[in-house]
């Protein structure tokens, strides 16, 4: 039976006090390195400032940005909530198999696979040596704004896709039940049952989407589509810091309206426990047809990366000494940063997003909201600003992995907290209620009831953490330790000396170590609570 | 109700699964780092070049060759200039930013070590943009003691704002004058020569101007030319043509140049190669990539031709500076001197095709030797620091 769970908090009820300081502390945290960036940007005098954001070609290129995030995060829910509904709902041959492909475009950063697609389709790509000896002159243009919504599109999919299928997996089906009985056809049901239920998660999925394209620097300039990043990072090259931060404060700007958006789409979450049957939607003679869609998107942003990187390490590695040579310890420092930062954002996350699910006011939502705010600037001007911040206030952690790590966290903390957030929602709060009446504390309520009801939003979240931080790269190289390489800096830097055959196994390492986690994150995500 | 994601059974076969394949890869990983591939595929590439590195003979009064004397165009041997041997010895530790990539500083930083025992060189390797960003921004906290880069520009840029530290005369006077920083505050280590890359079988060298400006008009090369705009030589040269010619007259020729119909590549390694390959005729593109052309492929047709006097014909070099933040001066001055030593030359020479600056040192390929060339007189090279000109002239135009 379905229990409508108001979570509101009542006006005049009192917030958990040391939740509160905590959440916001974090928050604190993550936003004051980024008061650099109005520091720096403000130095910008006003009329510069004016003639910069008013230039025909500033505002066309945020123009371009704009098309791009709406056009990628349009495609990324058109495809990522039919395939979380065919693996879920339906009884399509090997779900288990068509979730696993589906997701892992994830693991690939999108610069790689931008660069993929270029090898592959471009010019002189693979692709038109292959079908040269059959005539074929010329191949769609791969540049410009259609190969940067495809490329954007397939390696960030699986952030809706993710958050869709989990939500579908908590479903209270026995709602579909009761509309199929009042004789709703299966589309009306998806319609006026399913869709408003799903809603909150696609929205949570596509803020991610928005937000990765707004902020990505490689895609846009790999497949030359003069997105907004495009821009700064031309300024950066040309040394212009104040001019590229006065921009970048505009991507923040455009993130608050994003996140406002997303507010309103998301509307009122329902939390709680629901009841399961059986149904699943039968497919019929469309069983295997079916499958054709989680194949061909699968394929098509699976093996083209692949497909490249392999042909990279057939090409083998050239003896260049001991400079390029790949060493075993940039797994364990890859690894082992990756999982300092998942473990550093499930802890921050954690007050943020209990007070942001269970009790929820303006202050609250802003804590919330506020995380994001490092999800979305470019990850080289995240990395200035503490480079800034590590200089002049906290020298000796500078150049240490400890900034690093702090770096992650500020960058990726919105994942964990979207998730957790998820996952406190749905938690029945009569449950830690009960706990209390038979005289459990607060805190004891919490460990014994609430942590393993939430168990699979921690480690969803963490394991998306990991992912993320593992492909991470401009703050990175700005805030390692001078001489520690983690896979992505030496992928980086086999491939801008152009010695492409070293950067094959490494990438290929990668990308088996992120799927690892990815494995974790599926696993997790739509744990049910009955 | 499919709960099967979550059967102890479904979990544990996946892990295997995924551990197996892992393991996999890191088997093969394991295999090929010490496997010894053949031939390599560069297509683009900031400054590197081919050679193959192991530990060579050493020659009389120098510290010996770093890497074989091997190269694409002959072997030779470490003659003229100064030895490392000869140099004040190096100790302590130093903190270097290096724009120039890992394959080519790493090998010069070991073969460094292993001549002075009491050193410890820690690099730090980033794009010179970024690492000018990163300098600017962490100011008088900064722990670096030398920058090498790439381009004058960025040695240009931390000029300006005051970061670097004058270097002693005696380091200055290893090159010609042209090619440190009139007040002293950075050294030239190797040159580029910007040229134009044209196909044998299409033109002779008398057929290519020898005026830059002379290009827009030359109808001969219609549709048949190939540039890399996005690249940062190519800008280089363009605010070179801002500087001598003039605004106006650089405008002409950008757009003068679209309406002749020229192809656009991302880098000019491309262009060099789509040269060779008879895809266009005629490019603009540093020097040493038509020798890495012709280093992988000895009957390409393609040859070098130079502008003279001209933006065309401009003469970069890449550089150091010694950093006012440094802890030790001298340690950071006379690792800049290292960089100038015949053997350091040599290197640079062999590895990366580009030309050495000091004078007794040839370069390497099919090239004329350095006295030869025709830069611009009147181009101080710190100007073409001024590189947000240049974008913005190029974006209005559409260019970039």
């Amino acid at each position: 039976m379905a229990t409508d769970q108001d979570q509101h908090t009542e006006p005049g009820t009192d917030l958990p006090v040391g939740t509160t300081v905590a959440s916001a502390a974090v928050a604190a945290a993550v936003v004051l390195p980024l008061l650099w960036l109005v520091r720096t940007g403000l130095t910008v005098g006003f009329d510069e400032a004016v003639a910069l954001l008013t230039r025909p070609t500033t505002v066309q290129v945020f123009v371009n940005s704009a098309a791009l995030v709406a056009a990628v995060t349009g495609l990324s829910v058109l495809l990522g909530v039919p395939l979380a509904y065919l693996t879920v709902r339906t009884d399509v041959p090997f779900p288990r198999l068509c979730t696993v492909a589906v997701s892992l475009p994830l693991v690939i950063p999108s610069y790689i696979g931008a660069f993929a697609f270029v090898s592959a389709f471009g010019p002189n790509g693979a692709l038109k040596r292959l079908l040269a000896p059959l005539g074929v002159e010329t191949l769609p243009e791969i540049y410009g704004f259609p190969g940067a919504v495809l490329v954007l599109t397939l390696y960030t999919y699986p952030y809706v896709y993710i958050t869709a299928r989990a939500s579908l997996l908590s479903f209270d089906t026995t709602l579909v039940d009761a509309a199929r009985t009042l004789r709703h056809s299966r589309w009306e049901t998806f319609r006026r049952v399913e869709v408003p239920q799903i809603r909150p998660a696609v929205a949570a999925g596509a803020l991610l989407v928005a937000l990765y394209t707004l902020s990505d620097f490689g895609t846009p300039a790999i497949m030359r589509f003069d997105a907004f990043t495009r821009v700064i990072y031309v300024e950066f090259n040309a040394f212009g810091r104040e001019t590229a931060t006065l921009l970048s404060l505009q991507l923040v700007a455009v993130t608050f309206l994003i996140l406002g958006l997303e507010s309103l789409v998301r509307g009122d979450e329902r939390g709680g426990a629901g009841g399961r049957s059986r149904d699943t939607v039968r497919l019929g003679r469309w069983r295997y047809p079916a499958l054709a869609l989680p194949a061909a998107v699968a394929a098509l942003a699976l093996v083209v990366p692949l497909g490249i990187l392999l042909t990279w390490f057939g090409q083998g590695a050239s003896d260049v000494g001991r400079s390029l040579a790949f060493r075993p310890e940039y797994v364990l420092n890859s690894v082992g940063v990756s999982a300092a930062a998942a473990l550093a954002a499930t802890v921050a996350a954690l007050p943020v997003a209990y007070l942001a699910a269970r009790h929820r006011t303006p202050l609250t939502a802003v804590f919330e909201r506020v995380t994001y705010v490092g999800y979305a600037v470019p990850g080289v001007v995240l990395g200035l600003a503490l480079v800034f911040f590590g200089t002049q206030y906290a020298t000796p952690v500078y150049q240490t992995i400890y900034l690093l790590v702090f770096a992650y966290v500020i960058r990726f903390l919105p994942q964990a907290v979207g998730s957790m957030r998820a996952s406190f929602l749905r938690v029945d709060p009569s449950l830690p209620e009960a706990a209390r009446t038979l005289g459990s504390s607060p805190p004891t309520a919490f460990r014994r009831v609430t942590l393993p009801l939430i168990a699979p939003g921690l480690f969803g979240g963490a394991a998306l953490v990991f992912l993320t931080t593992m492909k991470e790269l401009p703050a990175t190289l700005l805030l390692r330790p001078s001489g520690f390489k983690t896979l992505v800096v030496h992928i980086w830097s086999a491939y801008a000396s152009g010695y492409f055959g070293h950067a094959a196994v490494p990438a290929l390492i990668l990308l088996g170590v992120s799927a690892l986690s990815m494995l974790v994150i599926i696993s997790q995500e739509g744990y049910n609570v009955k | 109700m499919s709960d099967d994601d979550a059967t102890p059974a479904g979990r544990s076969r996946r892990r295997f699964l995924a551990a197996a394949g892992v393991a996999g890869i890191a088997g093969l990983a394991g295999c090929n780092a010490f496997g010894d591939g053949d031939g390599t595929q560069r297509s683009d590439g900031g400054d590197q070049g081919g050679g193959t590195e192991t530990a060579g003979g050493s020659d009389g009064g120098s510290a010996g060759q770093i890497g074989s004397g091997r190269s694409p165009f002959g072997d030779r041997q470490v003659s003229g200039g100064v030895s490392m041997t000869e140099m004040p010895d190096l100790s302590g530790e130093l903190t270097l930013y290096s724009g120039r990539g890992e394959a080519l500083v790493g090998e010069l930083i070991a073969f460094i070590e292993d001549l002075y025992p009491d050193l410890t060189v820690r690099p730090r390797y980033n794009s010179a943009a970024d690492l000018v960003n990163q300098l600017l921004t962490e100011g008088d906290a900064s722990p670096a003691d030398v920058f090498f880069s790439v381009n004058a520009g960025s040695l240009g840029a931390l000029a300006d704002e005051g970061l670097t530290r004058e270097l002693p005369s005696e380091v200055l006077e290893m090159v010609p004058d042209a090619f440190h920083d009139p007040d002293g505050q950075w050294v030239g280590t190797s040159g580029r020569a910007r040229t134009i890359p044209y196909n044998t079988n299409a033109y002779a060298e008398s057929e290519i101007p020898d005026d830059i400006m002379a290009f827009p008009e030359t109808e001969a090369f219609a549709d048949d030319v190939g540039w890399a705009p996005t690249y940062s030589s190519f800008q280089a040269f363009v605010t070179a043509m801002r500087v001598l010619e003039g605004e106006e007259a650089t405008r002409q020729w950008l757009t003068g140049m679209q309406d002749l119909g020229v192809s656009e590549y991302s880098d000019e390694f491309l262009v060099s190669q789509a040269v060779a390959d008879g895809e266009v005729s005629v490019g603009f593109a540093n020097h040493y990539y038509i020798q890495r052309v012709l280093a992988g492929r000895p009957n390409a047709p393609i040859a070098t031709a130079f502008t003279s006097g001209d933006a065309g014909a401009i003469f970069n070099v890449a550089g150091a500076a010694a950093l006012d933040t440094a802890e030790d001066p001298d340690l950071a001055a006379n690792f800049v001197r290292h960089l100038l030593s015949a053997e350091a030359q040599d290197y640079f020479a062999r590895t990366t095709f580009e030309y050495p600056l000091v004078p007794g040192v040839d370069p390497i390929g099919r090239l004329p030797p350095i006295d030869e060339l025709n830069p611009p007189e009147e181009l101080d090279l710190t100007q073409l620091s001024d590189l947000e000109g240049t974008i913005s002239l190029m974006r209005d135009v559409g260019v970039l």
